[in-house]
């Protein structure tokens, strides 16, 4: 028996020479919806856009309609989805923004048959094959290929100072590190210039932070560089997605793009000497119900992937108190060490979790003799 | 004025996925695509509770890009991830190795949110019918997933979903 269906359907016609119209439905066995689009031939630019609920779960679904302008202006461009998924997934609704994106796929496809027809004129038996091998150039165009950042270390804003609340007493003679912290633009995902994570991380009292952007290797003088500027321990980490989900790892230097093999990158860890903490490993996972899907912390420790780490995050900023008591759980049954990181990805974020050393930590060599010392504890250190 | 011309349509697309529960722990989802220009399906075979993906089929009857001709070897690159956070990634990035198919990888993706949003549907059947208590159990949720603040218009500040509901802790 079908436990779930969701069907979609875009029927696009020619509105006038220059411009596609677009209807889309998306409806499924939680929602309904339709999308009406106006999109320009010659760019694929959204010209007008049109939503509409006929089912949904909240009643308050229907705000998101609003938002759906911000969408007009969108062309085709580089990193379109992820400013559809980030734009209008975010601030209206992602079912529209998964529909909008069908939508959009879908016109660039319908343009390219309009522009097999505008061929056809000339040579009426010309196969759609052959236009495409004759057109290379109008396939790669309509392409959005989405590349790498590039780093510049910059000033950036300065951070909003704000009131908080420091819950931990910090040891004495021991250095609390906020283990995994995001900058832009080495992650994209983050809004948090490097400068003003570390002055805040300085304002609040922490004692050093160690940059885990994704897939991104600092050099070791950039890191220096810094140090000295803001006169605070930064040290160098790196979050890895793996197809086991994401690693902090820490004292290895390689530049390790796409997505890596756990067990690849656990050769590659051992090899450097370095040391690896499975990050948020339970993240989302408990929002449809653990109980819906039998998951338990004993089912949970014995995913192989546990046996190839060296710790477990069990404070992260970006997870649930249940997700990471959870995560607590699992590390306690496997004897595991556990540790502690905001995961921030703005300025106000740094510090909210973070690890206590019991020892004094200076560089990178101290960090992972520390880390593999077993002689720290994830605390919550602000609010 | 009256239109006189006739509102042929020019591109036209069916996709269609759909989950299956196979037996206590396994789940099927399916990803069927039909348009003007492609004829598709992909497969993805899921085990609980790890929600892992333990088997993935992927056939291109009818495309007109190259790279999609042969989907096998991308499909099976998935075989190993579990379905949840981050996968969006971890897909784009293990098939990308071996294919420059970005159907096949946004089949995969579309076959994974169907498992998510059949629990997310069980989940729902909770739901009240009565409006007000509607509302609580909607609070109730974001309550206990503070991420879901914010995470749509519904979610929002200022909508009734999340009245009286303190911002995440940043």
């Amino acid at each position: 028996m079908l436990k779930f269906m969701r069907k979609k359907m875009i029927s696009i016609y020619r509105k006038d020479q220059d411009t596609l119209s677009v209807h889309g439905i998306l409806d499924d066995d939680i929602y309904s919806l339709e999308l009406d689009l106006d999109i320009s031939l010659a760019d694929l630019e959204i010209l007008s856009i049109r939503g509409k609920w006929n089912r949904w779960t909240t009643p308050e679904c229907r705000r998101s309609d609003q938002f759906l302008q911000e969408a007009v202006g969108f062309r085709n461009e580089e990193g379109l989805s992820q400013k559809v998924h980030k734009i209008i997934g975010r601030k209206s609704c992602r079912h529209y923004a998964n529909l909008l994106l069908e939508c959009w796929h879908s016109a660039r496809e319908a343009a390219l048959v309009a522009q097999w027809e505008a061929a056809k004129a000339d040579r009426p038996d010309l196969a759609f094959e052959d236009f495409l091998a004759g057109k290379p150039a109008s396939l790669s165009e309509v392409r959005t290929e989405v590349t790498g950042p590039r780093i510049e270390v910059s000033e950036g804003p300065k951070p909003k100072t704000k009131e908080i609340k420091i819950l931990h007493e910090k040891a004495r003679g021991g250095t609390l590190i906020d283990l995994h912290v995001h900058t832009s633009p080495a992650s994209p995902c983050s809004s948090a210039s490097v400068d003003a994570l570390i002055e805040e991380a300085k304002r609040i009292g922490l004692d050093g932070i160690c940059l885990t952007d994704h897939n991104y290797v600092w050099s070791a003088s950039e890191v220096e560089n810094l140090r000295r500027k803001h006169g605070f321990l930064i040290l160098r980490g790196n979050e890895i997605t793996t197809d086991q989900g994401d690693m902090l790892v820490f004292g290895l230097d390689n530049d390790i793009k796409g997505i890596v093999k756990l067990d690849d990158l656990r050769g590659k860890v051992e090899q450097a000497g370095g040391f690896m903490i499975v990050a948020h490993p339970f993240r989302g996972f408990l929002v449809v119900g653990a109980t819906q899907i039998g998951l338990t912390p004993e089912r949970a420790m014995e995913r192989p992937l546990l046996k190839l780490v060296d710790a477990i995050e069990i404070l992260n900023g970006k997870v649930t108190e249940r997700e990471n008591k959870f995560a607590a759980e699992v590390a306690a049954g496997l004897n595991l060490p556990v540790t502690g990181g905001s995961d921030a990805h703005e300025v106000d974020e740094v510090g909210q979790y973070a690890t206590q050393f019991f020892q004094e930590i200076k560089n990178e060599e101290d960090l992972v003799a520390a880390l593999r010392s077993g002689n720290y504890a994830p605390v919550v250190y602000r609010k | 004025m009256l239109e006189t011309m006739p509102r042929l349509l020019c591109y036209s697309r069916n996709r269609n996925t759909s989950v299956e529960q196979i037996d206590a722990q396994t789940m099927r989802s399916t990803c069927r695509l039909q348009d003007t220009l492609t004829d598709a399906v992909v497969e993805i075979l899921v085990k609980l509770p790890d929600l892992e993906i333990i088997d993935a089929l992927g056939e291109f009857r009818r495309t007109y890009q190259d790279e999609c001709r042969t989907p096998a070897e991308g499909v099976k690159k998935v075989i190993g991830v579990r379905v949840g956070p981050g996968m969006l990634k971890i897909i784009k990035g293990l098939v990308g190795e071996v294919s420059e198919c970005r159907q096949l990888a946004f089949m995969i993706e579309e076959c994974c949110h169907g498992i998510i949003l059949a629990f997310t549907k069980e989940e729902l059947a909770q739901a009240p019918v009565e409006q007000h208590q509607n509302v609580e159990y909607y609070q109730k949720m974001i309550k206990n997933n503070i991420r879901l603040y914010s995470r749509c218009a519904a979610f929002a500040p200022g909508s009734s979903m999340v009245e009286g509901i303190e911002p995440p802790t940043k």
